[in-house]
């Protein structure tokens, strides 16, 4: 049997975008959320501004799933029949996955990291919240920025 | 905009001190400020602040008892009289809650140490003798121990010299050895050879099994005493609304008291030196007016090396942005208030970022509810009244790009063939001329913000900066924009281009020349002026930052048609009875879906549209650097204090 390279191209895109950034965004909520417990213990009247921070480094994984969905929309993996997708076009969508796979991964885990920080510096001064959050958001620019291409480069893919 | 703040001095008799004082914290409009040779007695203010302890201690005791608030409540009103008067009583409730607590506290640590002993008597159980009467012997040595049980056939080597019987099972087992005085050293460094320990009994009369039945009657006893108390603290609950009352008074009184306590006093006048909005000091002056006439009164304005509490004033609209502008930093009180003009881009940006009908128009019932509901104050009620405006323009946005809970607008009203909706742009079908709009509002957001400096500077009478250092910068952004004109729609008249470069250059030149004006030597001016040229770059990433409102945008979009799709699909059973379930499941999908999507990205939405405020926005122009204005007030946090 003949393997149909387009789709398995798509398919390796949409998984990569999904698996990585998933990734990231795990383990920046996983220690965000570790530094928040340890200062909720301290202080339950915390709780909101430390879920807020810990939520920060979670919105890589959705980008990923978002690109995903949007590769396998366009490669037709929903909807069952796979459409006319050239290798060439399954090569450009994998292609597409990539900044928001690797920005999505990196950012998240990094973003994780200025969110322990920032919810530490909550811990020690609560009334500074807002640029703890600042602080975090500025590390998720890129991830965003990584997103947009990833779009941009899926829906330059002209199928068919 | 700012409000201009009065240095105040206020010299009244001591006899109206406290009614001044009291008169004056309702109005929340003044600032006491320390006095070096502050001297009334710290012993009161002391009292008065072991009171709001003890209070806050007796509403921690308290914390699982009385009534639930659910999560709408809103502050209870009252007046300061009422819970004024609540204040012995709830003292008193507060002094017994502390003793009940101690007494639990006592008996919790008594019942574990009774479970600890009766743990370590259980090996004894079948010991037949008194504890302490047992080794009343001239003649024989005792050793009671624990022995492991691998260890016990190796006492029978030395059975001329010992005795021994066991009381307990197990692997590690309770072992009574006797042997004769005179070999009692002989036979314990015996034991020690072994794996033995040696085992004190408590000094508790009667054999171990009666010692430990009397244990567990005594902590049957405690354990109902517990009960008692606990019943007795749940009953407690019932003073929990007019303890918080009180804890409120206190904190007052404790205020009022910190006041009177950084004020220069003489025998028998003292003086209040503060800070107090210009707007208000008539209002200042009529409170203290209305307790004594025998004040001076006189207000002045800061001198240079003063710094005054920065005090903002906006109209409905603008104040709740205040808010967002705290976050970042209060304005100088000598520069300007950033937050009406920030405020419309505020909510322009918000909403593009969201851009969806459907979830605009629930974010906004969902704020107005809250605001209806639970009336809440200060950073809360400000940031749900942004919340709010915020979800109004992106409803309209979602009109303008064709959005609603993830549907198109064309789908849903039937209008597919007419291809009513977008009003404005697809992000989907054109992304680049989303991107041109996104762009678009950047650059006039960024300039809207060196306009801002120009007028500043045009104001402190500083034309050289306003034209040299900011008209330079509007003309080369303006400029090369135009010059770039006719190049992407050809429509356009060709000399366009030419006017553009001219701007961009003139532009150029004025700040290769006079950036560094105030250097002679026109080889560094120029060097300084190429430096200043160099931002040519950060201008160039501001603008490109605004892609995010772009990319947030197609995030909530595709998000929701994401979550629309796989409903569709838990629909799409053509069995009748899985129909039906998938149809079931799929809306209580949808709806939480949906809600889970809206707080997200909403979430989003407002950190980016803040940061875009404060880095690209408010980096061109504004001044932090404000000290927070800390009035004289009720610093309520339970109740909502109204006039009596």
């Amino acid at each position: 049997m003949e393997l149909n390279w387009g789709i398995i191209f798509a398919a390796a895109g949409a998984a990569m975008a999904a698996a990585m950034a998933g990734i990231g965004s795990a383990i920046g909520v996983g220690m965000a959320g570790q530094a928040g417990a340890g200062v909720v213990s301290e202080d339950p009247d915390r709780f909101g501004s430390c879920l807020l921070l810990q939520l920060l480094p979670g919105t890589q994984g959705i980008y990923g799933l978002l690109i995903a969905f949007v590769i396998a929309t366009k490669a037709g993996l929903l909807s069952g029949g796979a459409a006319a997708l050239t290798a060439t076009n399954g090569l450009n969508l994998l292609l597409a996955a990539i900044p928001i796979a690797f920005g999505g991964l990196l950012s998240a885990i990094h973003q994780g990291r200025v969110a322990v920080s920032g919810i530490n510096m909550i811990a020690k001064k609560p009334e500074e919240q807002g640029k703890a959050m600042l602080m975090t958001v500025m590390v998720e620019t890129y991830a965003v920025l990584a997103l947009l291409i990833s779009f941009l480069l899926v829906n330059g893919v002209v199928v068919g | 905009m700012i409000v201009q703040m009065k240095r105040l001095t206020l010299v009244a008799h001591k006899a109206d001190e406290r009614a001044i004082i009291e008169a004056l914290q309702p109005l929340q409009a003044v600032e006491v400020l320390k006095d070096e040779n502050a001297s009334f007695g710290a012993d009161q203010l002391d009292a008065a602040e072991s009171r709001v302890q003890q209070l806050s201690e007796a509403l921690a005791i308290l914390k699982p008892y009385g009534e639930k608030k659910g999560m709408l409540t809103p502050k209870p009103e009252a007046s300061l009289d009422a819970i004024r008067s609540e204040l012995p009583e709830a003292l008193r409730h507060s002094e017994e809650l502390e003793q009940c607590q101690r007494e639990l506290a006592r008996i919790r640590s008594e019942a574990e140490k009774n479970a600890a002993v009766i743990e370590s008597l259980r090996p004894w159980e079948s010991f037949p003798a008194d504890m302490q009467a047992y080794k009343r012997s001239r003649t024989v040595r005792f050793f009671p121990g624990i022995l492991a049980a691998a260890d016990v056939e190796k006492l029978d080597e030395q059975a001329d010299a010992i005795e021994y019987q066991l009381f307990s099972e197990g692997t590690n087992r309770a072992v009574v050895v006797a042997c004769a005085a005179e070999d009692a050293k002989s036979i314990a460094a015996f034991l020690k050879s072994l794996n033995w320990t040696d085992v004190a009994f408590p000094k508790l009369s009667g054999t171990p099994k009666a010692a430990m039945d009397r244990l567990e009657a005594e902590n049957a006893a405690l354990a109902k005493e517990q009960e008692r108390l606990l019943g007795q603290l749940a009953e407690k609950g019932a003073y929990k609304a007019a303890i918080e009352g009180a804890y409120d008074a206190a904190v007052i009184e404790r205020d009022r008291l910190a006041a009177l306590s950084v004020m220069a006093q003489t025998a028998a006048t003292f003086e209040l030196e503060g800070w107090v909005p210009e707007d208000r000091v008539a209002e200042v002056e009529k409170a203290v007016s209305s307790v004594t006439d025998a004040y001076y009164f006189a207000v002045r304005d800061p001198k240079e090396e003063e710094t005054p509490p920065s005090v903002v004033r906006n109209g409905s609209f603008a104040t709740p942005f205040e808010e967002v502008t705290n976050l970042y930093s209060r304005p100088d009180p000598k520069g300007i208030d950033a937050t009406p003009y920030m405020a419309p881009f505020y909510v322009l940006l918000f909403g593009l970022m969201l851009s969806d009908t459907g979830y605009g128009l629930i974010l906004s019932l969902g704020c107005w509810l809250y605001l209806r509901l639970k009336k809440p104050t200060g950073m809360s009620g400000g940031i749900t009244r942004v919340l709010f405006w915020g979800g109004l323009s992106t409803a309209v946005w979602g009109v303008l790009t064709g959005t609603f809970f993830g549907l198109d607008f064309d789908v849903l009203l039937g209008t597919t063939e007419r291809n009513l909706f977008p009003l404005l742009v697809d992000p989907m079908g054109n992304p680049i001329g989303m991107l041109i709009l996104c762009f678009g509002l950047g650059i006039f957001h960024i300039l809207f913000g060196v306009a801002l400096k120009m007028k500043m500077a045009f104001s402190e009478g500083d034309w050289q900066t306003a034209i040299f250092d900011n008209l330079s910068w509007i003309l080369i952004v303006v400029g090369l924009i135009v010059f770039a004109l006719p190049m992407v729609s050809p429509a356009l008249p060709a000399f366009l281009g030419t006017v553009g470069m001219a701007m961009a250059i003139l532009g150029a030149v004025m700040i290769l020349l006079f950036k560094g004006r105030a250097k002679k030597n026109v080889f560094s001016r120029t060097i300084s002026g190429l430096g200043e040229l160099y931002q040519i770059t950060s201008y160039l990433s501001d603008i490109l930052s605004y892609a995010r409102l772009f990319a947030l945008g197609i995030a909530t979009g595709v998000i929701a048609s994401v979550f629309n799709d796989l409903c569709g699909m838990l629909m799409g059973s053509p069995n009748i009875i899985m129909k039906v379930l998938g149809i079931l499941i799929a809306v209580a999908l949808l709806v939480a879906l949906h809600l889970f999507n809206i707080a997200i990205n909403t979430l989003g939405a407002f950190v980016h549209c803040a940061r875009l405020q404060y880095v690209e926005f408010y980096g061109k122009f504004y001044e932090a650097g404000g000290r927070t204005f800390q009035p004289l007030g009720y610093n309520t946090k339970h109740v909502r204090i109204t006039k009596s």
